[in-house]
């Protein structure tokens, strides 16, 4: 699989220090899976929070806390490895997806395209969800109210920035305005995490756009 | 030059009470289940890891289970470490976060399968010969330390305080866009040291 496009290193810093928020997390977790080259990159971010984690200083632990450790380490197992069931989809959204694509409860959302939103812890802020787009369908013009990170998992679609394939990701600031036309042949599925609050302002916006014939 | 850079280490790091290096007592454990090793790490790294959860502004309860059960995750996890995954005092912070994002999570009382588990094997070659633990803390840290302030803020306020990039924005009073082109151009002068460690 070559992938051109990758998340902002920026994002892959956040992802190490643990503040992307959690719909974030998957999306590049998910791109991780499906990506060397990332993978590599968030080695090098991770050493970071272990350098700093390093140089901390030390805290003084409760007394017996040593004790308390060593007691645990009695009784407890070796961690097996997860098993992840091969489902035809990578491994951090395979939990959500039993079935795989084929199983998706999709919703309508618009001439040609469709959303099924995956759940998300009550704490996280943003909305992870899977859109699919008609093979050769356009999605109307709009711009971006926060973050928003797009994986591509099938399919592909064009738009000013190029071509993005399985595996490549769009990494969109606020200010960016774009207009995906999904390639011919099949349908483009992508992952996508984006703040809840402003996809709902989109969501309005949307619901206004024909009485205001935009 | 060996000496040299342990003095660093120590004065950037604070003297390590234990003279094995980390990835050995994991190795340790995880070959023997050597008791003696893992009290090792404690002594190393569960101070270090309560400290950090006490600035993310965990009480202290918390912040001393969170750094207990990162030691028990050690124990158990032992053996999915490989040396040249990365340092271990890397692979510990990653233990870590994750516990504290799963604990947050665990919060609001949804099931949640952990990405931590289920990370992919890397294809990285592996045996090429790895620096002493000691020396690539000892030279990431002073890398932070030259970055321009500017950028170290933005680094810190990240990966010690935790904050989401629009935190960090609001906290120091510059657009997004400034925070992430701050957060670039360090990772951009961090980047060959980096690069160079793994």
């Amino acid at each position: 699989m070559t992938i051109a496009f990758h998340p902002d290193i920026a994002t892959l810093m956040a992802f190490s220090a643990g503040t992307l928020e959690e719909p974030y997390t998957v999306v590049v977790a998910t791109h991780l899976a499906m990506c060397e080259a990332c993978r590599e990159q968030v080695k090098r971010t991770d050493l970071i929070g272990g350098a700093l984690l390093a140089s901390e200083p030390e805290a003084e632990m409760v007394p017996g806390a040593l004790d308390r450790l060593l007691a645990a380490a009695d009784s407890d197992d070796v961690a097996q490895p997860i098993i992840v069931p091969d489902t035809g989809v990578p491994a951090p959204i395979a939990h959500y997806l039993p079935r795989g694509l084929d199983g998706v409860r999709w919703r309508w959302s618009g001439p040609g395209v469709a959303v099924a939103d995956l759940p998300s812890s009550s704490a996280a802020k943003g909305r992870l969800m899977l859109l699919r787009v008609e093979a050769g369908r356009k999605v109307p013009e709009h711009g971006h109210g926060g973050q928003e990170l797009t994986l591509i998992l099938q399919g592909a679609y064009r738009d000013r920035f190029g071509r993005f394939g399985a595996g490549d990701i769009a990494d969109h600031d606020e200010d960016v305005e774009h207009q995906p036309i999904a390639e011919p042949g099949e349908d483009c599925i992508c992952l996508v995490a984006v703040d809840a609050k402003l996809s709902f302002r989109s969501r309005l916006v949307r619901t206004l756009q024909p009485l205001f014939g935009l | 030059m060996y000496a040299t850079i342990m003095t660093e280490a120590k004065s950037t790091t604070g003297a390590m009470p234990e003279r094995a290096e980390p990835a050995e007592l994991i190795r340790r454990v995880a070959e023997r289940r050597d008791k003696a090793a893992l009290s090792a790490l404690f002594v190393q790294f569960a101070p270090r890891i309560k400290s950090m959860m006490l600035r993310l502004g965990v009480d202290a309860a918390h912040a001393e289970d969170l750094a207990q059960e990162a030691m028990l995750s050690v124990w158990r996890k032992a053996h999915f470490y490989s040396p040249d995954k990365g340092a271990a005092s890397t692979w510990i912070f990653t233990i870590a976060r994750n516990l504290r994002i799963d604990a947050a999570r665990r919060q609001s009382n949804r099931p949640y399968v952990d990405l931590e588990g289920i990370e992919v094997e890397s294809e990285a070659p592996h045996g090429h010969a790895l620096l002493e633990q000691s020396q690539i803390v000892a030279r990431v840290s002073k890398a932070l330390e030259v970055l321009p302030e500017e950028q170290r803020e933005v680094v810190r306020l990240s990966f010690i305080k935790e904050m989401s990039q629009s935190e960090i924005a609001q906290r120091v009073g510059i657009p997004l866009g400034t925070v992430k082109s701050r957060l670039r151009l360090a990772y951009d002068r961090l980047r060959p040291l980096l690069e160079d460690l793994h």
